[in-house]
């Protein structure tokens, strides 16, 4: 049966949350240890920019949208990525880890992927971007929320995850719903799509953003004392939800996502060796200022739940 | 047996029919108007920066030239003014009835009369009817949860209370169509701080507004040709921009990279200039015109949103990206509610039917003046009768002229009840529906035009000249003709 994607957009208003639901002075915060401390803030500070460039992301989807509800079901997840952002933001706040003002410096892989996303994103077409997204939404977005999970014992915490896991849920679904539209589609197109995909110039920047930004994730995760196979858990769930339809299947970009995925939680790979940890090492000593300007949609984050 | 012609609506619509009838020598007319004052749109809308967007040499009546516009494009005022002195000048005042708010309008077959029932218990009847309720005379409000719970205070662009001083409050703008763009300039010079949540933005042509020189109303008043010359050379300026608006051709690319060019040079901001390009092809929503509004919103006390919007709260709005946005006041520049599938009131035809139920898929009519079942039934406005591109008021003068030159045989010829043949009116929707697909506004895109299933029921697919000249002449033979015999009776011509 064909998926409703009216009915999801229902749910998706319906189940809408605010910063303001949230008594973030609620007891709990001093439940971060000191010794989590450092390692949590660079961890939520990843994070917080992680939704950001998902926010992008479908922010350039709702351009491609194959239909008038599906695209604003991603005008609502392009918000409720920022929403998340903000919400862990106001987390950080809560927990100490940021003085009035202060916003959390990206790295440079995130720096990277905001200049990416902010120059190609929307060229990108849309058999690409509505692959790439779901893999960055079961490697990343949603799977780093759930890591934390086990780590920290505020309560609050648990409840604004709460709140994120649900609409996570609902973004998976859809990602992998309109995955499926697009492979229905005609063969003719995809190819064309493919090729314009596989342009030097934008299969170069999806490799430069995504390759070392999962590597870093990696890393920072295993620097908190996580298990990494977490992550790579994450990681084959793109695969096992992208092989349930036989339309996605027949997606050329699905299938270097799906070969990248396999590398990434294959340990032992070259991939890691060869390619993702140098490149980890190389842009890291890529200095910021050679980043340019940073562009206004990266600079609206907020952790206030009102705005005076 | 009764002559009247009943007007509904005392706009633009209406007074120029009243005003045209009596210079034809029929004075027999009932004007049924709601409110307390003529004037319509112009009387309703009056919020800051209110103002017509088609030059007012082409956006008042040729009949009744005014060649004292203080600017090409004349604030809401003036216009109100320019409407009001017509009453005086054509002593419509006696034939006006106020506060009468027509509920519903029913024709009788056995006298061949339309009978008008007002909200207070009034019947008024007429050999004929002419509805000129407005096409955009209904406000409409967005169905957003906890509307009602918002305690600041809201205004709707087109009721403006002028008893709320705006100066220094914090002002939410909801909408971002014609008169949002008009609206919020104003709003930023006074408030201290304006929103506006868009939910898709419009394409903007800038408009210049120059002041009418003295010499120039001078010459105008001492030599009306001038002025009708100039509304001409006007008139055939916006004919030509039809090329690119109304038929989805290269013409629209061009008009498209004008208003392109026109956010490039103005907003500076990339991110900001996404948010305000369209995705749509130009013209297939109603063009803005104003070189007002991308400034105003890059100055320090505006901001655009464009997160989605689900709810207002007691405090102000919640947008999906999880911040409530804190509001003095709410102000809804949401537009109106246009009648595309039904009517604004019962109307009740022949034998019964009722048309909101004929329309009920999309509204049709003959010519977009009459509609086949309900005789002697003329509508101003009516269905296929919008321009993207030209004043409504030519295609208005057009459809009076044709109801005009209707009544005026009707009683030359004795005729009790003309009705529009079916065939004719099926023949004109087909070519109608035919000549829409290539238009802007079937491209593609969801806009006020089109009904919830895009059907086009609102837009005259052709240049203003075609749409005259196919009302130019009223031919019974388009018609089933009912006529009074001699003896008080009546027969039914038989036309072929
Ligand atoms: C803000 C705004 C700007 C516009 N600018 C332009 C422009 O620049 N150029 C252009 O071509 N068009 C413009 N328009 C379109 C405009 O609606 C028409 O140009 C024109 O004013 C319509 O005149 P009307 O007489 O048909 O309707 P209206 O002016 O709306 O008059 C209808 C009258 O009928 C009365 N009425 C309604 N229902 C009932 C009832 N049930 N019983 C009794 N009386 C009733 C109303 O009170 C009203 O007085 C604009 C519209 C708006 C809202
Ligand atoms: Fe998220
Ligand atoms: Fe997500």
């Amino acid at each position: 049966m064909a998926f409703d994607f009216d009915t999801m957009l229902r749910t998706i208003k319906d189940k809408q949350w605010s910063l303001a639901d949230i008594d973030w002075d609620a007891p709990g915060a001093d439940l971060i240890t000191e010794e989590q401390r450092p390692q949590l803030k660079q961890f939520m500070s990843d994070l917080v920019w992680i939704e950001n460039i998902g926010a992008r992301g479908f922010a350039a989807l709702a351009r491609k949208a194959p239909n008038d509800t599906v695209k604003r079901i991603y005008e609502y997840f392009h918000a409720e990525e920022q929403k998340h952002a903000n919400a862990e933001l106001a987390l950080m706040r809560r927990w100490g880890m940021l003085a009035d003002g202060e916003q959390p410096a990206p790295n440079t892989q995130i720096r990277m992927a905001i200049k990416v996303l902010d120059t190609y994103g929307d060229d990108i077409p849309l058999s690409a971007l509505a692959t790439l997204i779901p893999m960055l939404e079961c490697a990343l977005d949603g799977a780093l929320v759930k890591f934390l999970l086990d780590e920290v014992a505020d309560p609050l915490c648990h409840e604004v995850f709460r709140h994120i896991n649900s609409d996570e849920s609902r973004h998976i679904a859809v990602d992998f719903q309109v995955l499926d539209l697009v492979g229905a589609g005609p063969a003719r197109r995809l190819l064309i799509e493919t090729a314009s995909a596989m342009q030097p110039h934008m299969l170069l920047g999806l490799i430069v953003v995504f390759v070392p930004l999962l590597n870093k994730m990696r890393d920072n995760i295993a620097a908190m004392g996580l298990p990494e196979h977490k992550l790579y858990n994450a990681v084959k769930r793109f695969v096992s939800n992208g092989d349930r339809s036989e339309n996605t299947k027949r997606i050329p970009v699905y299938h270097v996502f799906k070969a990248q995925a396999r590398m990434v939680v294959d340990r032992g790979h070259g991939y890691h060796r060869y390619l993702a940890d140098p490149m980890v090492k190389v842009t890291n000593r890529i200095p910021a200022r050679l980043m340019g300007k940073q562009p206004s949609w990266s600079k609206e984050l907020t952790h206030e739940p009102v705005a005076k | 047996m009764t002559d009247t012609v009943l007007i509904i609506g005392a706009g633009f619509a209406g007074l120029g029919t009243a005003i045209r009838l009596k210079q034809a020598g029929i004075t027999d007319i009932v004007i049924l108007e709601r409110g307390s004052q003529v004037g319509g749109t112009w009387r309703d809308n009056t919020y800051p920066g209110a103002a017509c967007d088609i030059p007012s040499l082409m956006y008042s009546f040729s009949f009744v030239p005014n060649p004292d516009w203080s600017r090409a494009y004349s604030g809401s005022a003036e216009i109100l003014a320019y409407i009001d002195s017509m009453v005086e000048r054509f002593d419509l005042r006696p034939h006006i009835h106020f506060g009468a708010n027509v509920i519903g309008l029913h024709y009788d077959d056995e006298s061949a009369t339309w009978t008008a029932h007002t909200e207070d218990g009034r019947d008024f009847t007429g050999r004929t009817a002419v509805m000129a309720a407005g096409p955009l005379a209904n406000p409409d409000w967005p169905d957003i949860p906890g509307i009602d719970g918002f305690t600041g205070k809201t205004i709707h662009s087109a009721r403006w209370d002028h008893d709320y001083d705006v100066t220094d409050k914090r002002v939410g703008v909801i909408g971002t169509g014609a008169s949002a763009v008009q609206i919020v300039p104003e709003l930023v010079e006074r408030a201290s701080s304006v929103k506006v949540f868009q939910r898709t933005p419009g394409w903007v042509l800038p408009k210049p507004n120059p002041p009418h020189p003295h010499w120039l109303n001078a010459a105008f008043r001492r030599r009306p040709a001038v002025q009708s010359a100039a509304r001409q050379a006007l008139f055939w300026l916006h004919e030509v921009v039809a090329l690119g608006v109304v038929w989805d051709s290269v013409a629209t690319t061009a008009v498209q990279g004008i208003a392109r060019a026109h956010l490039r040079l103005t907003v500076k901001d990339k991110w900001l200039r996404r948010q305000l390009t369209p995705d749509f092809r130009i013209g297939c929503k109603r063009i803005l015109m104003t070189s007002d509004y991308y400034p105003a919103l890059q100055q320090n006390n505006c901001k655009l949103i464009t997160w989605p919007m689900y709810a207002i709260s007691p405090n102000g709005i919640r947008t999906a990206e999880g911040v409530e946005h804190e509001l003095d006041c709410i102000v809804f520049a949401t537009g109106f509610d246009v009648s595309k599938t039904g009517t604004p009131f019962p109307i009740t035809g022949s034998g019964g039917r009722v048309l909101g139920e004929e329309w009920a898929t999309g509204a049709y009519a003959y010519k977009s003046v009459n509609v086949a079942g309900f005789p002697n039934l003329f509508f101003t406005f009516g269905p296929n009768s919008g321009p993207g591109h030209n004043s409504v008021l030519v295609y208005n003068e057009a459809q009076i002229d044709y109801i005009v030159s209707a009544i005026r045989l009707m009683r030359a010829e004795g005729v009790r009840a003309i009705d529009v043949r079916k065939d004719r009116q099926d023949e004109f929707n087909r070519d109608i529906q035919r000549r829409l697909e290539s238009t802007t506004w079937n491209s593609g895109c969801q806009s006020w035009y089109l009904t919830e299933d895009g059907f086009n029921a609102t837009m005259y697919p052709g240049f203003a000249t075609q749409y005259v000249r196919q009302l130019s002449r009223v031919d019974l033979e388009d018609y089933t003709v009912a006529l009074t015999t001699s003896d008080g009776g009546y027969r039914t011509a038989a036309s072929t």
